[in-house]
């Protein structure tokens, strides 16, 4: 087909939308790491006049910053492992089955997301006060749950729904025990979407702000809880480096999951 | 070889008012093949469920050379399950799969790789092993799929339509190469199937299955010509059966009288099926016709296929030859023959 001014019109449209797509997606994250590097970008320099990996540096050394980006990554951790360990059963069974009261079972699952994040936080600061729990890496990470679970079951749901039982009940006559029928047939053909649903889960714990806040009471201090400090400090050179250091796992975590996801359509492909 | 016996087999659904199975009794000679012949929702996989292990029957037996197999679980039975879906796992490659039981069992590497060549070249598809399943045929993966069921060595096999999702060719060869292996290996088989064709083709006994009960259970040749009921009858392709009552040696029906074989029959009512293909066109009165109009004359290739009215009966005739409006169906008295009447509804879906 020749080509007409109209599929001309079009590809300059495609390439305006994805410049500015681009443009959206990357210029914060430029601006971040040039606030990052410079000690003075002042109106009216389009660039830092002076520049330094000085401040940056010695923000990744500071043993407060360090203590919080493994605070962040433990609590995210232990989260996401333990969403998944609740998650899997509920999502099988939901995901599965059809029985009476599914619905409910699905509306209380995402009840906790309907409410405000305070009103829930406040509540359940006061019981594990009462617990004792407040405080501590495990009151944050029980709080954390709170909303990280039904995206986990959400993301777990779609998973099992395209989920054939028939490979397990083959293995099983194949002579596989129950134990190995989840490890050697469920888990390779639930992989792909499991890591996303851990992915789910890593970053909706990894950026809570209020429930740490609240539950962790000063004491379990994550990269959120420092990010907030700094901007109210002021510096922007600080406020980049450490919104830089917060935004470093989850790209790595997306840049995993894309990947396990690429290779599950490979393994998937032609499959009847 | 192993004997496979069911006993008094019920198996119900919760929200399902009819039972899946009911009071079905039943047993496979060692080293034969039986087939399960029914319309879809009659039973038959169901079956297949409860004797592989995957379901527990609500009431009834399952034996394996006269010891019962309830308490043993689905993965020590050795009773596998070969699908429609071959079921090869995506993330494995051919041999793989087919060593995946052996590794379940802790076999030796030597072992696998052994005996992943030697079910190759039983499914007549050596060379292969690296393969990945979502490189193969259809026809292909299926016998794939027998080779892994076959490498644990089992000691039933279980067929679930593994041919149906298959063109007919391919089909063809493979339930050939099925019975061939099966012979080979002396392995006790149950078939599932609804093709007819297959059943009689593939099996040393064929039992048929409607609505959860067995109907009948005899060899290919008998169950062909003399169905003992109705609904037997119906699932062997037996559509006309007449109803009269039996008076020396004669059928009285509401079409007309007709001379049968009544030894061993009992005086009154009675009911005679015949086969399609054993009655014959006329164009003059003769003894055992019945007067006809005909209402369609379809070409099905090796045959035409003729649909008569008979007073409020409709008729169902196969000729080999195409017949100029005949006015006559003859149904000759040796093809005639007996069937219980057991059809309380008429089966929904014929086979």
């Amino acid at each position: 087909m020749p080509d007409t001014i109209d599929t001309y019109v079009r590809r300059a449209a495609a390439l305006l939308v994805r410049v500015i797509l681009g443009a959206v997606l990357l210029g914060p994250i430029l601006a971040l790491m040039l606030y990052a590097s410079s000690t003075h970008w002042f109106f009216p320099h389009l660039v830092p006049d002076a520049w330094t990996f000085a401040p940056l540096l010695r923000q990744l050394g500071d043993p407060r910053t360090r203590a919080a980006l493994g605070t962040s990554l433990l609590t995210a951790g232990i989260t996401t492992s333990s969403a998944l360990l609740l998650g899997l059963p509920a999502a099988r069974v939901l995901g599965l089955r059809t029985f009476r009261g599914r619905s409910l079972a699905l509306l209380v699952l995402f009840l906790p997301n309907i409410v405000p994040p305070l009103a829930i936080g406040m509540g359940l600061n006061v019981l594990l006060l009462r617990l004792g729990l407040a405080g501590s890496v495990t009151g944050v990470v029980l709080v954390h749950l709170v909303p990280v679970l039904p995206y986990t079951i959400l993301a777990l749901l779609g998973v099992f729904a395209r989920h054939d039982e028939g490979y397990e009940l083959q293995a099983r006559t194949l002579g596989a025990s129950p134990r190995q029928v989840w490890l050697h047939v469920a888990l390779p053909l639930l992989w792909p979407g499991l890591a996303v649903a851990a992915l789910f889960a890593f970053l909706v714990s990894w950026s809570q702000y209020v429930l740490t806040l609240l539950v962790g009471g000063g004491r379990v201090i994550t990269l959120p809880i420092l990010l907030f400090a700094a901007v109210s400090g002021g510096n922007p050179t600080s406020i980049a480096g450490l919104a830089l250091l917060f935004a470093a796992p989850p790209a790595v975590a997306i840049a995993l999951a894309v990947r396990a996801l690429a290779a599950g359509r490979l393994s998937a492909r032609g499959v009847p | 070889m192993t004997r496979i016996t069911l006993a008094g087999i019920t198996r119900s659904y919760l929200r399902q008012a009819a039972p899946a199975l009911a009071h079905v009794s039943l047993a496979v000679a060692p080293g034969t093949l039986l087939a399960l012949l029914g319309a879809s929702g009659s039973g038959k996989s169901t079956l297949l469920k409860l004797v592989a292990g995957v379901e527990a029957p609500d009431h009834g037996d399952i034996a394996f050379d006269g010891q019962s197999v309830l308490p043993v679980p689905a993965h020590r039975r050795r009773a596998v399950l070969v699908f429609q879906n071959a079921y090869l796992f995506p993330f494995l490659s051919v041999a793989e799969n087919i060593a995946f039981g052996l590794r379940m069992q802790g076999a030796s590497r030597a072992t696998m790789q052994a005996e992943v060549r030697r079910m190759l070249d039983l499914v007549e598809l050596p060379g292969i092993e690296r393969a990945r399943p979502a490189q193969l045929s259809g026809g292909e993966q299926q016998r794939v799929a027998l080779a892994r069921a076959l490498a644990i060595r089992p000691r039933v096999l279980l067929l679930d339509e593994p041919f149906s999702s298959l063109d007919p060719a391919v089909r063809h060869t493979l339930q050939e190469a099925v019975r061939r292996i099966q012979r080979e290996c002396g392995i006790t088989t149950l078939l599932v199937t609804h093709d007819r064709g297959e059943a009689l083709a593939m099996a040393d006994r064929v039992a048929l299955l409607d609505r959860g009960t067995l109907l009948a259970h005899d060899t290919p040749q008998r169950l062909f010509a003399r169905p003992p009921t109705r609904r037997a009858a119906h699932l062997m392709g037996v559509t006309t059966c007449l109803r009269g009552a039996l008076a020396d040696g004669q059928l009285h029906t509401s079409l007309g009288v007709l001379a049968v074989c009544a030894t061993g029959m009992a005086a009154g009512p009675a009911m005679y099926a015949i086969r399609p293909e054993h009655m014959r066109l006329a164009h003059a009165p003769e003894p055992n016709a019945l007067p006809v109009r005909v209402l369609a004359e379809t070409f099905r290739g090796e045959q035409y296929e003729y649909l008569l009215q008979a007073g409020d009966e409709t008729i169902r005739v196969h000729a080999c030859q195409p017949s100029a409006a005949p006015t006559y169906v003859v149904l000759p008295a040796e093809y005639l023959f007996p069937v219980c009447d057991d059809a309380a509804a008429p089966p929904t879906r014929s086979v």
